[in-house]
């Protein structure tokens, strides 16, 4: 690829090809499930299956244009690893949307006796399988599903997928930052060039050092 | 005064019922079907119905030809 070139897909990426590269959203795992094999690009030597950025960054695009034709109220994001529940908190903070952070408790969208009850429009899941049971509830009551997938996640029950690294911190941070200030400019919060008042890298878990 | 026939008017006549976009298979009410506009072009609203969805069935947008999910 010439630099010209090179210089031109730079520009229509959300953000430059560097950082997505630092923050790993293109590692993939060991395993490969059927339907995840079209967002792949190739197999490292070790095994190890990369995804496409070409293809993570046109799937961020439209997970962001279809969450904010929602009302931020309406929007659940469901976070139960440890790595994700900082940045859907951050994000959740700026956009205005619903976290659900930490385990799911059951009953959460099909129960309305409990206390905790909500009626979301629709649900973001950070992995899964880690999230099978907000998936389920979704899935009973009728709401979409917009999940964070890796290779070796199975695609049952989601409505729209993001093919993503969702192990990573760094991977999980930047995905998080940018699908806040995507959903942000497509509603004019702010502008079209306008970043979000924080970087990616504070959006990042901090591992406790003892 | 006779009694007319009466008119037969089919149901899905009078009654726009929601098609799945998967597999063009009808969408009863009560069914765990879900419903939202294209994520990408957002000008139709794409209809799924349960066992597309747990087979996890690709869709594609009339419009835009948009594939999901």
């Amino acid at each position: 690829m010439s630099d010209q070139e090179q210089a031109k897909a730079q520009e229509e990426f959300l953000v430059p090809l560097e950082t997505y590269r630092k923050a790993g959203v293109f590692l993939g795992t060991h395993i490969c499930t059927k339907y995840m094999e079209q967002f792949v690009y190739k197999i490292r030597p070790d095994g190890l299956y990369i995804l496409d950025i070409r293809k993570i960054d046109e799937r961020l695009r439209i997970a962001s244009k279809f969450l904010s034709n929602y009302n931020p109220e309406k929007i659940a994001v469901v976070a139960v690893r440890q790595y994700g529940q900082k940045p859907v908190k951050m994000m959740c903070e700026r956009v205005g949307c619903n976290p659900i952070t930490g385990r799911v408790i059951p009953g959460i969208f099909t129960n309305p006796k409990l206390e905790w009850y909500m009626e979301p429009d629709i649900v973001l899941v950070t992995d899964p399988r880690a999230e099978a049971q907000a998936i389920k509830e979704a899935f009973k009551v009728g709401i979409p599903i917009v999940a964070l997938t890796d290779t070796d996640n199975r695609i049952e029950n989601i409505d729209l997928i993001i093919p993503v690294n969702n192990k990573g911190r760094k991977s999980l941070a930047l995905v998080y930052w940018i699908l806040a200030r995507e959903i942000l400019r497509n509603r004019g919060i702010i502008g079209p060039d306008q970043d979000l008042d924080v970087t990616w890298e504070d959006f990042i878990v901090r591992p406790v050092r003892k | 005064m006779s009694v007319g026939q009466p008119s037969q008017i089919s149901l899905y006549d009078t009654v726009e019922t929601p098609v799945c976009t998967s597999c063009g298979r009808i969408i009863h009410p009560g069914d765990r079907a879900t419903s939202f506009v294209c994520p990408n072009c957002g000008k139709i609203v794409i209809w799924r119905c349960a066992r597309c969805r747990s087979l996890g069935v690709k869709y594609k947008c009339p419009v835009c030809g948009f594939e999901g999910p």
